[in-house]
C-alpha cells in the first residue's frame, strides 16, 4: 500500500504542484513595517530592470525611431513588417532549433545526472571534472573544427545543428541537475527500492517530481542557450529559410536603411515565448514539495 | 503492488535458512557498480565525447598550427611548435585584455549574486503583483538574446539614450565614457534571472522546520539569514559563482554587439580578441591560441570550485 500512496504523492506533485497542502506558514510572516521595506527595494529593483527594456517598447511603436529615447510617433507599421511571412518562419525556425535542443540534451543530461548522483560509477571524479572542463569551454573555438566536421558529413542544416546546439547546454545541464538531485534525500528512494521498484519508476515516479524545479531550470536553460545563439546557426546552417530569429535581426541591420522601429519589434516578438516559459517556471517554482513532511510520512 | 510481488514470490516460499538461495544483488546496503548505470550515462557520454571533446582537442591542436582563415596555410596548414606562443608572450594587447577580463568577470559575479539572492530573499514575503512583476521583467532580461539585449543596453547607454535622459544628461555617451562599467552592468543584469531562480528553488529546499525552530528560539531575520539560510544556501552559492564565472568569460555576443571590443581595446575582453585575431586578423590558430588560454582558465576555476565545496568526487 506505501508505494501506491507515495506514488499518488508523486503524481499529485506533478500535476499539480500548486495544490500540496502545507499547513504551516513556510517563512515566518515579517512585521507590516519588514514587508514594506522588502516590497519597496523589490520594486526599486524591478525598475532598474526595466528601464533598459523601454527603448524596444517605445522604439517598437514609433514610425521614426532611432537609437534615443522619444515619445513615439505612434504606428503599427513595425509589427506589421515584423511580421512578414519571412520574418514568421525565422521565428518558427527558432522553436524547432530549441524545441529539439532542449529535448536533446534536458533528457540526456537528467539521465546521467541521476547516474552521476545516486549510482557508483567508476572514474566518477575523472567524469565529472570533464563535464566541468566542458561548461568553461567557450563556444567561439568550437565554431572551426565543428564546422569542418559538418560540412565533411553534409550536415550543414537545421537538426544537426539543433543537436549540436543542444550539446553545448549539457554540461552546465548536468551540473544543474546534479546539484539539485543530490539536495534531494536519499531515503524516499530507498523506501522505494525497498517497496521493490525499478529504476525506471524511481526515475519517473520518486525522482523525476522532486526533482522537477532543477530539471525545468536545466530545460529552460538549454531553451534560452539555443533560442538566443546567433554564431552556431549563421555558421552550421546553409540554408537562409531555415535559419532563426536572431538571423533575422542581423538581417534588418544589414538592410540598406536601418529600420530601428522593426528591429525593436521584432525583437519584441522574439522575446514572447519568454513570457509563456516564465509562467510555466513559476508554476514549477510556487508548487512547494514538502520534502520534510515525505521524509516523516 | 501485486505486479512486483510475483517476481520476488519464489524467494518469500524459502524458509529462513535459505540465504544461499537469495542472489546477492538483491542487497541493497552495499552501493556496487550496476551496468544499469552505463545506460543511463550512455546518450550523455556519446553525444558529448563526439560533438564536444573531439573538437575541443582539434581546437587545441590547432592552437600549435599556421591556419589563416584566408591565403596559402587556409588548407595546407601544419604543426609550428611554440611559435604562436611566443607570438604571445610578445603581444601587448594580451596582458591587457586579461585584465579587463579579469574586471568583467569579477564585478559580473559579485553583481549576479547579490542581486540575484536579495531577489530570491525578498520574493518570499513580497506582495504577489510586485513578485509575479518583478520575477517576470528579472528572467525576461535573463531570456532576452544576446543580440536584442546588446542592442537594447546599446540603446539606453549611447548618447541620448534612456540613462542619460533620465539623469539630464542627454547628450553624453556612457558607453563611450565608462564602456567597461556599462558592458558589466549590461552582463549583470542579463544573468540575475538566472541566478534568482536557482537561489529561489535553493530556499525552497531548506525544510521549513528549521527555521521554525530557529524562530521559536527568538532569532531575529538577520540571525536566520547569516546562521542558518547562509550555510545552507552556501553549496548552492559556491555552484553559481562558478556557473557566472564561465557563463561571463565564454560571454562574446553581447560585447561584440556593444562595442565591438572598443572603443580603442577598452573592452577587449579574451573572447571578443580572440574573435577578433581569427576572424578579423585572418589568423585562426592565434585565435584558438588564445581560445585555449581562456579554457585553461576557466578549468583553474574549476578545480578553484572543487575544492571550495568539496564535492563528493
Amino acid at each position: 500500500m506505501t508505494d501506491l500512496a507515495l506514488s499518488n504523492r508523486s503524481v499529485a506533485g506533478l500535476v499539480e504542484p500548486a495544490r500540496v497542502p502545507d499547513s504551516a506558514p513556510r517563512v515566518p510572516a515579517p512585521s507590516r513595517w519588514g514587508r514594506w521595506t522588502g516590497n519597496l527595494i523589490l520594486s526599486v529593483i524591478g525598475v532598474a530592470f526595466a528601464l533598459p527594456m523601454l527603448w524596444l517598447l517605445l522604439a517598437s511603436l514609433d514610425s521614426h525611431a532611432s537609437w534615443s529615447i522619444e515619445l513615439p510617433n505612434f504606428t503599427l507599421a513595425n509589427f506589421q513588417a515584423a511580421t512578414a511571412s519571412d520574418k514568421l518562419q525565422s521565428l518558427w525556425n527558432s522553436f524547432v532549433l530549441s524545441g529539439v535542443a532542449t529535448i536533446v540534451s534536458t533528457t540526456a543530461s537528467a539521465l546521467a545526472a541521476y547516474a552521476l548522483s545516486r549510482r557508483r560509477i567508476p572514474w566518477k571524479g575523472p567524469i565529472l571534472l570533464i563535464v566541468l572542463f566542458l561548461s568553461g569551454v567557450p563556444m567561439s573555438i568550437l565554431i572551426v573544427p565543428v564546422y569542418q566536421m559538418f560540412a565533411q558529413e553534409n550536415w550543414l542544416s537545421i537538426m544537426p545543428a539543433a543537436i549540436f546546439l543542444g550539446v553545448t547546454a549539457m554540461p552546465f545541464e548536468i551540473w544543474l541537475i546534479k546539484n539539485f538531485m543530490d539536495a534531494i534525500p536519499i531515503d524516499l528512494e530507498e523506501a522505494a527500492r525497498i517497496e521493490r521498484a525499478n529504476t525506471w519508476q524511481i526515475l519517473t515516479r520518486v525522482v523525476g517530481p522532486l526533482a522537477l524545479p532543477g530539471i525545468g531550470a536545466g530545460a529552460i536553460y538549454a531553451f534560452v542557450n539555443a533560442w538566443g545563439s546567433f554564431i552556431v546557426p549563421l555558421v552550421l546552417i546553409s540554408d537562409p529559410n531555415q535559419q532563426p530569429g536572431p538571423i533575422a535581426i542581423y538581417g534588418f541591420i544589414g538592410a540598406a536603411n536601418v529600420r530601428y522601429g522593426d528591429i525593436a519589434a521584432f525583437s519584441l516578438l522574439y522575446a514572447l515565448p519568454v513570457f509563456l516559459l516564465y509562467a510555466i517556471m513559476s508554476r514549477l517554482f510556487t508548487g512547494g514539495f514538502t520534502l520534510g513532511g515525505a521524509i516523516k510520512g | 503492488m501485486a505486479t512486483m510481488n510475483a517476481s520476488g514470490a519464489p524467494a518469500e516460499m524459502l524458509p529462513f535458512g535459505g540465504r544461499q538461495d537469495v542472489p546477492q544483488r538483491k542487497r541493497l546496503d552495499v552501493e556496487r557498480f550496476q551496468w544499469g548505470s552505463m545506460v543511463l550515462l550512455l546518450p550523455a557520454l556519446v553525444l558529448l565525447v563526439l560533438l564536444f571533446l573531439i573538437p575541443v582537442g582539434y581546437a587545441f591542436f590547432l592552437g600549435f598550427t599556421n591556419l589563416r582563415l584566408v591565403g596559402p596555410t587556409a588548407l595546407s596548414y601544419h604543426f609550428t611548435g611554440l611559435a604562436n606562443v611566443r607570438q604571445l608572450l610578445h603581444d601587448n594587447v594580451f596582458p591587457l585584455s586579461v585584465e579587463l577580463t579579469a574586471i568583467f568577470v569579477v564585478g559580473s559575479v559579485v553583481g549576479t549574486v547579490i542581486v540575484g539572492l536579495a531577489l530570491a530573499l525578498l520574493m518570499r514575503t513580497a506582495n504577489g503583483l510586485i513578485r509575479i512583476l518583478v520575477g517576470g521583467v528579472a528572467v525576461v532580461a535573463w531570456m532576452m538574446p544576446a543580440v536584442t539585449a546588446g542592442m537594447t543596453w546599446y540603446a539606453s547607454t549611447t548618447a541620448g539614450g534612456t540613462f542619460g535622459t533620465l539623469l539630464g544628461l542627454s547628450s553624453s555617451d556612457f558607453l563611450h565614457s565608462q564602456p567597461l562599467l556599462i558592458v558589466t552592468l549590461a552582463n549583470t543584469w542579463s544573468q540575475c534571472g538566472f541566478a534568482m531562480l536557482v537561489f529561489a528553488a535553493a530556499l525552497r529546499n531548506i525544510p521549513s522546520e528549521v527555521i521554525e525552530a530557529a524562530t521559536l528560539e527568538n532569532a531575529s531575520r538577520v540571525q536566520r539569514f547569516r546562521m542558518i539560510m547562509l550555510p545552507l544556501l552556501r553549496p548552492t552559492i559556491v555552484t553559481t559563482v562558478l556557473l557566472v564565472t564561465l557563463l561571463t568569460l565564454a560571454n562574446f555576443s553581447l560585447i561584440y554587439i556593444m562595442t565591438q571590443g572598443g572603443p580603442g581595446n577598452s573592452t577587449n575582453i579574451l573572447p571578443v580578441y580572440s574573435y577578433q585575431q581569427a576572424f578579423s586578423f585572418n589568423n585562426l590558430a592565434y585565435g584558438a591560441l588564445i581560445g585555449d588560454v581562456m579554457v585553461i582558465i576557466a578549468t583553474m576555476f574549476g578545480f578553484a570550485y572543487v575544492r571550495a565545496s568539496k564535492v563528493r568526487v
